[in-house]
C-alpha cells in the first residue's frame, strides 16, 4: 500500500492536479444534476433561496434519487436542492476527475516494459457520463425522443452502483499502473 | 384472579383488533366494471413497465391547498384540470399536476382523486372512499398505473379497472373532470378555487419536464414519438393527436376533436346503444350522453352553464364519462375502438 499512497500523495501535491480534479468534478456534478433534472431552466430571474422541506432529505424518489429540500433560483436557472443527490453527483464527479487525471499521468509517463498507452482512467469516465444521462432515463430520452425508455428505465437501479464500481476499478488500475511505472524507473 | 385474567385477555384481543378495524376501506367500485376490458388481466400485467421513479417517487398531493381565482398567477392559455362537484369548482394547474399526477382531495364532502397522466394526456376523476390513490411508478401503454393505499391493488388510469392485487377486475367509480384552459375555466366558474404550489414538496413548477402545451412542443407535439412500448399500435393518426373518448359496455368510441368542433353534436351507435356527444365551445371539450330514445339534439338550442349543458331534449339523456386522450394510448387500450372522424369521412 505504501507505494500506492506515495503516488496519490505525489499527485495531490501538485496544485495543477488538484485544480484539474476539482474542475472536472464541478463540471460533472453540474452535468449530472442537470441531466437528472435537479438543475433546470425557467427561473424567475434574480436570485431566491428557500429550504422548506428538510424533513424530506432522506425520502427517495427512485433508486439513488432523493427528494429536494429546497429551491435555489439564480437568473434563468432553478436548482431543486437535495443534499444526497448533490453528494452522489459530487462523489461520481470526484471519481471521474481522478480517473481523468490518473489517465493523463499514465499517458505522459515514459512507457517501459511494454505497458500499453491505453488510459483506463479515461475509459472509466465514459460509463460515468452515461450514468449521468441515463439515471433519469425518461427525462434524457424525452429530450432525445428515443422510444427505448421502457428498456432503460428498468436498469435505473443498477446505473449508479455500476458506474461507481467501474470508476473505482478504473482508478485502482490506473494507480497500480502508475506504481509499477515508478518502481521500474 | 380469573376475572382479572379474562379482562386482560379481552383487552388484549380488543387492542389487537383495533388496527384492523381502523384500516381504511377499499375505494368504492363496480364488479364487473362498466367499461370494456379487452385484454386479459394477465396480458396487462405482462405489459406493465417501470417508469423509472419508484412507488410514490412521483408523490401524490394529499393535503392540497387552494387560493381564490383572483390570487392565481396563471395565464389564460395555461392548461388546467377543472372539477365541478356538488356546487364547488376547483382548478388544478397542469404545471403542478405534471409533477404529482394525483391529488387526493375532498369536494362537497366527498373524497375524490383527481388524476393526470402526462405521457398519455389524460385527466380522470375517481371516487376514493376512505383511502387514497398513489402513483405506483409503473406504466402500461405509457399510462399511469395508480395504486390504492387500502389494498395495494393496481389500476391503470385510462382503464379504471384493477389489473393486479386483491381488487383485480373491479372498476373504480369515475366522475367528470375537464381538460381545458385557465381562461375558459375561469369564465365558466368565476368563483373557482385554484390549487396552489404549496404542495409540501419542492419542485420547479414553472417547468414541464416533458415539453410544453403553450406553445405545443416537446413530448406533447402530435408527431413526437411515444417512449414506452404499447400493447397495440395504430398509426391512423400521429401518436399524440388528441381525441375525445368514451367507453360503454359494448366498447369504446373515439371522436376526433376537429369533427366534434365542426359538427357540434355527434350521434354514434355502439352496438345497440346510441350515444350523443355535444361540443362545449366554452371549455372546448365534449359532453357525452347515452341517448336511448334517439332524441335529436340541436346545437343551436343548447346552453352551457356551470352545472353543465342544458336545452331541449337534454333531460332525456344519461350522462356518460368522457375525456381527452392521446390517440396512441386510446388505441392501445381499445384496439377495436369505433372511430368517428366526421360525417364526410368514410
Amino acid at each position: 500500500m505504501k507505494p500506492l499512497a506515495r503516488v496519490i500523495l505525489r499527485m495531490l501535491s501538485r496544485p495543477a492536479t488538484v485544480v484539474a480534479v476539482s474542475g472536472i468534478m464541478a463540471v460533472y456534478t453540474l452535468l449530472y444534476l442537470w441531466l437528472t433534472g435537479d438543475i433546470a431552466g425557467d427561473g424567475m430571474g434574480g436570485w431566491q433561496a428557500a429550504f422548506p422541506a428538510w424533513e424530506r432529505a432522506f425520502q427517495t424518489r427512485g433508486p439513488f434519487q432523493f427528494e429536494p429540500v429546497g429551491l435555489i433560483g439564480l437568473g434563468a436557472l432553478v436548482w431543486t436542492f437535495s443534499p444526497f443527490n448533490t453528494l452522489i453527483a459530487a462523489a461520481l464527479g470526484l471519481l471521474v476527475g481522478s480517473n481523468v487525471v490518473a489517465g493523463w499521468w499514465l499517458w505522459r509517463t515514459p512507457r517501459q516494459c511494454g505497458l500499453g498507452r491505453t488510459s483506463t482512467g479515461l475509459l472509466g469516465a465514459i460509463p460515468a457520463l452515461l450514468v449521468g444521462g441515463a439515471c433519469c432515463a425518461p427525462l434524457a430520452l424525452i429530450w432525445l425522443g428515443l422510444p427505448i425508455a421502457g428498456g432503460l428505465a428498468s436498469l435505473t437501479p443498477l446505473l449508479v452502483p455500476v458506474a461507481l464500481l467501474l470508476l473505482m476499478a478504473g482508478l485502482w488500475l490506473s494507480l497500480r499502473r502508475l506504481v509499477r511505472e515508478e518502481s521500474l524507473r | 384472579m380469573t376475572p382479572c385474567v379474562l379482562r386482560y385477555a379481552v383487552l388484549s384481543i380488543a387492542l389487537g383488533l383495533a388496527p384492523l378495524s381502523a384500516a381504511p376501506a377499499a375505494p368504492p367500485g363496480r364488479d364487473p366494471p362498466l367499461v370494456p376490458v379487452v385484454y386479459s388481466f394477465e396480458a396487462f400485467r405482462e405489459a406493465v413497465r417501470s417508469g423509472g421513479p419508484g412507488k410514490d417517487g412521483i408523490p401524490s398531493i394529499d393535503r392540497p391547498r387552494f387560493q381564490s381565482a383572483g390570487e392565481a398567477t396563471l395565464e389564460a392559455d395555461d392548461k388546467v384540470i377543472g372539477v365541478y362537484h356538488r356546487d364547488q369548482a376547483r382548478a388544478y394547474p397542469q404545471r403542478i399536476l405534471v409533477w404529482h399526477e394525483i391529488v387526493n382531495d375532498e369536494l362537497g364532502g366527498e373524497a375524490l382523486s383527481i388524476t393526470y397522466c402526462p405521457l398519455t394526456g389524460t385527466a380522470l376523476g375517481f371516487k376514493r372512499g376512505e383511502t387514497e390513490l398513489g402513483v405506483s411508478g409503473k406504466l402500461v401503454n405509457s399510462n399511469l398505473v395508480m395504486y390504492d393505499r387500502a389494498t395495494d391493488s393496481e389500476w391503470p388510469q385510462i382503464l379504471g379497472v384493477a389489473i393486479d392485487g386483491p381488487l383485480v377486475g373491479q372498476g373504480l367509480e369515475e366522475f367528470r373532470v375537464f381538460w381545458t384552459t385557465w381562461g375558459a375555466w375561469q369564465a365558466r366558474h368565476p368563483e373557482t378555487e385554484v390549487l396552489t404550489d404549496q404542495t409540501g414538496f419542492v419542485r420547479n413548477y414553472r417547468r414541464d419536464p416533458y415539453g410544453s402545451y403553450n406553445p405545443l412542443g416537446g413530448y406533447y407535439a402530435p408527431d413526437s414519438r411515444r417512449l414506452f412500448p404499447v400493447m397495440h399500435r395504430d398509426d391512423r393518426f400521429p401518436p399524440k393527436t388528441e381525441v375525445f373518448g368514451l367507453r360503454g359496455p359494448e366498447g369504446a368510441l373515439a371522436i376526433t376533436r376537429e369533427s366534434l368542433r365542426e359538427e357540434g353534436v355527434v350521434d354514434v351507435a355502439l352496438g345497440e346503444r346510441r350515444y350523443t356527444v355535444i361540443h362545449d365551445p366554452g371549455l372546448d371539450t365534449g359532453w357525452a350522453f347515452q341517448n336511448p330514445q334517439g332524441v335529436e339534439i340541436q346545437a343551436a338550442e343548447l346552453d352551457f352553464t356551470a352545472e353543465g349543458v342544458t336545452g331541449s331534449g337534454i333531460d332525456s339523456l344519461e350522462a356518460v364519462n368522457g375525456f381527452e386522450a392521446m390517440w396512441f394510448a386510446w388505441a392501445a387500450f381499445y384496439p377495436d375502438t369505433h372511430l368517428y372522424e366526421g360525417k364526410e369521412a368514410p
